[in-house]
């Protein structure tokens, strides 16, 4: 195969994707909270159906064929059998409600483990239940008036805001001849933090002489803290005129006094070749930082966060490093 | 041996595999069933021993070493027979590598077929509990696979899946459900009134009834067979007289040494011109398979159903061989009738006796034909007189007979049963130069008070001749009626004094000609249901007479309905109210709650739901909370009567 015509068949698939997944979300609602119902279950024979429906129409020809009732009558209940299974199948997803989906942030590479919530309402048992995601399959039972949460992992690949892949919950009870299934997508994007750099050069501590360091000789030996935006009454000695000059803006120097160290983890002086590669660097610092207790301010450029050294300040600098725009 | 561990899959498709095959089993030779079982015995260890599954090599090499076995056994001959033994042994080669769900599946799904090529060989009424045994096995084979299939990954070693009572009777209930739409297509499929390819010509398993032939001892063997051969309903309910009970069957002519033979044009030849005589009699059979092409009718048939015709010597030929019950309708005269001259050349041929054989039996007819020079009638009536006058027996001895078999049985043995007198009989009066020829049929049957039919069984398997009487045409003469009269008036069984074998009592017989009235209806509702008679209950039922498509029409609507009716059940079976009086109260909680608005969410916890309402409650009113409270912990937590009592007599005395 060429690769255009790779190609050309790929870009087929995906408008056929796209297509059918708009028609799916047209149907009814497709997002949870939703309970299952006619408009969202989709029910077809699986591969053994088909070979059944052919060894059966074997029955029926050579029963057919040769006038003989007993072989009909066999033939006929294994129809019925079918059907039941096929209605067996359909009960067993409608009414079937998804609570919700959510998952935990993760490191961009790593699965995220998206947790979904499932609620029986009725009370029969609804057995042989699984979920699919493109790349993974977990079965799960749920008995009668019973909630489920079900973790399934999601691959990630980039950082920031990822839209899960649609799920499929689908089940092949009770005899293996019908999949009944049913198309939602998760209602929340996952957060997908940027993969830490591997590895990680050392945090640029003060005095190191490291990139992403600066010292600066400050009076009454103050630790600088950062910068803001230049008040009136402002000493000149604390206007930092080459930040400002490439901010254009006029920017002052912050000095707070502190027993502890602040780390400055600065984007735009961490190593790297590009963007994306500096944005590791920062996540393993960040994550080095919160480990070792150590606070810390980073610096985006646009914004400054921290200083900060608890779960939360790691969790907003995370998060604001996978917000970055690309 | 645990039927609901994970190997229980494996063992429930191995049952219903067992089962199902048994029947084929006990119709192969039987080393080949002992190796067959052997296969199943290995697989059952590989499951409960968790035993690998052997390598590709030796896979092929066995299963063509049985293809090899299926060969011999069938002598490279390929019937029914060999195909199905085929099928049995490549299911047993695939059990080697059914390992997967997959393969298990399709094993199972095999059983099914099993069974239907089965009933090409026989369907009675007791194939019905193999067919209920072999569904539910089969049946319960899929749903443990099934379960086996759906288990939750993170505890493989406990499959998903209730106790076997649970699982027996899920499969049970599945088959039950089954049932109304086998039933309704049963009536409604448009059945074939001609089939698509041929039929093959055996398939029986070699259990015949009458033969073609006649010789020393081929009916006498079927004396001990109480299988029914066929039943006959009248239309006024009314048996014919016991003497009139011949049921004609093939007409030999030919005498080859000393076996009577069919002609060989016989299929071919048609009636000749006949005049109408008498009155017709008109009776309904249900012919079991004999896998020959003849239709049994009382004598002297004159017509019979559309598809079949007469020959010349007054047979009644279907067009295929009766492979499988069929019901038809025939019409009779009680006395002889046809045309009333012979063809000189047909009258050497009803003659023809082979050179150099029974001298004393020719010497005894030249003496007979002179003492009545032009009266055959009177010939062979002396003939009769001179049966019951010397010491002549009618008995089960079969005898071999020589060359001269006719002198030696009129002269010397004297004993036998009634093939050795039409034989004789028959030899006798061509010598003496009366067209004579053998009649094979059966004589008799048991008239079912009960089910109101005559049922005619193998033992009531009969010979007896006809000879050619000028002005009158083909008479029938039956010599045992002389030398034994009991055998017309009470059957062969009547007859003959000697026990058949060890069951033979009166009570068993009772018994079996009940068990034969419940097949007669089965046969009669079920495998005797064909085209014709579907057509007949449409019209009762005021359905429009059509052609196959407006059957197919009106068999998709009422499946549409007979489906529809069955979602709905399963869907209020699905609603039914929960079994613990806890979750009863509760029920009734909500919908008291809901009647004023506050309507629980699906998936929403009780605790949730408690939490959202608080604010609709009258002010201050926690007690719906605590409610919630203690209903999950009787509900989700262990199992607490006292709790479950106090949430019960809390929640009536609720005031919303």
């Amino acid at each position: 195969m060429t690769p255009i015509a790779d190609r050309i068949r790929h870009s087929w698939r995906a408008a056929f994707r796209r297509w059918a997944d708009r028609w799916i979300q047209r149907r009814g609602p497709s997002k949870p909270p939703l309970s299952l119902g006619y408009r969202q279950i989709f029910i077809l024979p699986t591969g053994f159906g088909w070979i059944f429906g052919l060894i059966t129409l074997a029955m029926l020809m050579g029963s057919l064929n040769f006038n003989n009732n007993l072989g009909l009558l066999t033939a006929f209940m294994v129809a019925g059998l079918a059907v039941n299974g096929m209605l067996v199948a359909f009960n067993t997803l409608h009414g079937l409600t998804i609570r919700h989906c959510w998952a935990a942030p993760v490191f961009a590479g790593e699965p995220a483990r998206l947790r979904v919530s499932l609620a029986n309402d009725d009370t029969r048992p609804r057995p042989g239940l699984s979920l699919r995601s493109p790349t993974d399959k977990v079965n799960f039972a749920l008995d009668y008036d019973q909630n489920h949460e079900v973790d399934i992992p999601i691959p990630t690949s980039q950082r920031g805001w990822m839209h899960p892949p649609r799920l499929r919950i689908q089940t092949t009870q009770p005899l293996g001849l019908f999949e009944a299934w049913s198309w939602f997508w998760p209602e929340q994007p996952i957060l997908v933090w940027p993969r830490p750099a591997q590895p990680a050069p050392p945090l640029p501590v003060r005095g190191g002489g490291s990139q992403g360091h600066r010292t600066v000789a400050e009076p009454q030996g103050e630790d600088f803290h950062s910068l803001r935006g230049w008040r009136e009454g402002d000493p000149l000695h604390l206007v930092a005129w080459k930040q400002s000059q490439r901010h254009q803006a006029l920017l002052s120097r912050e000095f707070r006094q502190e027993q502890s160290e602040i780390l400055e983890l600065n984007l735009a002086l961490a190593p790297g070749k590009d963007l994306e590669q500096r944005i590791s660097v920062l996540t393993a610092w960040v994550l080095m930082a919160a480990r070792d207790q150590r606070p810390w301010i980073l610096d985006l450029g646009s914004e400054s966060l921290g200083p900060g050294s608890d779960e939360s300040h790691r969790n907003t600098c995370l998060r604001a490093l996978a917000e970055l725009p690309k | 041996m645990n039927l609901t561990s994970p190997a229980s899959a494996v063992y429930w498709t191995l049952i219903a595999l067992t089962i199902t095959a048994s029947p084929h089993l006990m119709a192969m030779p039987p080393w080949l069933g002992g190796l067959f079982l052997v296969m199943v015995a290995w697989r059952w260890l590989a499951a409960s021993r968790s035993w690998s599954a052997p390598p590709t090599a030796l896979r092929l090499f066995i299963s063509l070493i049985l293809l090899i076995l299926v060969f011999v056994a069938s002598g490279g001959h390929w019937s029914r027979r060999a195909a199905t033994t085929l099928l049995c042994m490549m299911m047993a080669a695939k059990l080697m590598e059914m390992f997967q769900p997959r393969d298990l599946r399709l094993v199972a799904a095999l059983c099914f077929f099993m069974m239907t090529a089965q009933f090409l060989f026989n369907e009675r009424l007791v194939y019905l509990f193999y067919l209920g045994l072999g569904a539910w096995t089969a049946t319960m084979a899929l749903v443990s696979i099934q379960r086996l299939e759906s288990t939750p990954l993170q505890q493989p070693d406990r499959p998903w899946q209730g106790k076997l009572i649970d699982q027996s009777r899920q499969a049970a209930g599945m088959l039950v459900l089954a049932l109304p739409v086998a039933a309704l297509l049963f009536v409604l499929f448009p059945r074939l009134a001609q089939p698509l390819w041929g039929l093959p010509q055996q398939s029986m398993d070699g259990r015949t009834g009458l033969s073609d032939e006649l010789t020393a001892g081929s009916i006498a063997n079927l004396f001990l067979d109480d299988r029914p051969a066929f039943r006959v309903e009248f239309p006024d309910g009314q048996p014919p007289p016991v003497d009139a009970r011949y049921w004609r069957g093939p007409v030999l002519t030919e005498l080859d040494g000393s076996t009577w033979r069919r002609s060989q044009f016989a299929d071919a030849s048609s009636p000749l011109p006949e005049a109408r005589v008498g009155s017709e009699f008109e009776h309904r059979i249900q012919l079991e398979p004999h896998e020959r092409r003849w239709l049994f009718a009382l004598d002297h048939p004159r017509s019979g159903p559309e598809d079949s015709r007469l020959t010349t010597t007054r047979e009644l030929l279907a067009r295929n061989p009766i492979t499988a019950l069929t019901q038809y309708d025939a019409w009779s005269v009680n006395a002889p009738f046809g045309p009333q001259t012979l063809p000189a050349s047909a009258r050497a041929y009803y003659l023809a006796l082979p050179e150099g054989r029974n001298p004393r039996t020719r010497d005894f007819a030249n003496e007979l034909r002179q003492s009545f020079p032009d009266d055959d009638a009177g010939l062979a009536a002396h003939v009769l007189e001179w049966f019951r006058e010397e010491p002549f027996r009618y008995s089960l001895a079969t005898a071999p007979l020589g060359r001269h078999n006719a002198d030696e049985f009129l002269f010397d043995l004297r004993d036998g049963y009634c093939e050795y007198y039409a034989s004789a009989f028959a030899i006798l009066m061509r010598a003496a130069n009366i067209p004579s020829r053998v009649v094979l049929g059966y004589m008799g049957g048991d008239w079912q008070e009960g089910g109101q039919y005559l049922l005619v069984r193998q033992s009531d398997a009969h010979a007896w001749t006809e000879l050619w009487i000028d002005d009158a045409g083909w008479v029938r003469v039956d010599p045992t009626a002389a030398v034994s009269p009991e055998r017309i008036d009470y059957g062969a069984r009547g007859a003959i004094r000697e026990p058949r074998h060890a069951l033979d009592n009166e009570w068993l017989r009772n018994l079996r000609n009940r068990l034969d009235r419940a097949q007669h209806t089965w046969n009669r509702w079920i495998l005797g249901f064909d085209a014709a008679r579907q057509q007949r209950m449409l019209e009762r039922l005021g359905l429009p007479r059509g052609t196959h498509t407006t059957l197919a029409v009106i068999m998709v609507i009422a499946l549409a309905l007979v489906t529809l009716a069955l979602a709905l059940l399963l869907w209020r079976r699905d609603r039914q109210p929960p079994r613990s009086a806890a979750e009863r109260a509760w029920r009734m909680l909500l919908s008291r709650l809901g009647r004023r608005g506050m309507v629980k969410k699906p998936g929403e916890t009780p605790r949730e739901f408690a939490h959202r309402i608080q604010t609709d409650l009258a002010a201050g009113n926690n007690e719906f909370r605590q409610l919630a409270e203690l209903y999950s912990r009787v509900h989700y937590g262990p199992p607490h009567a006292e709790l479950a009592q106090d949430f019960i007599d809390t929640a009536r005395r609720f005031k919303p």
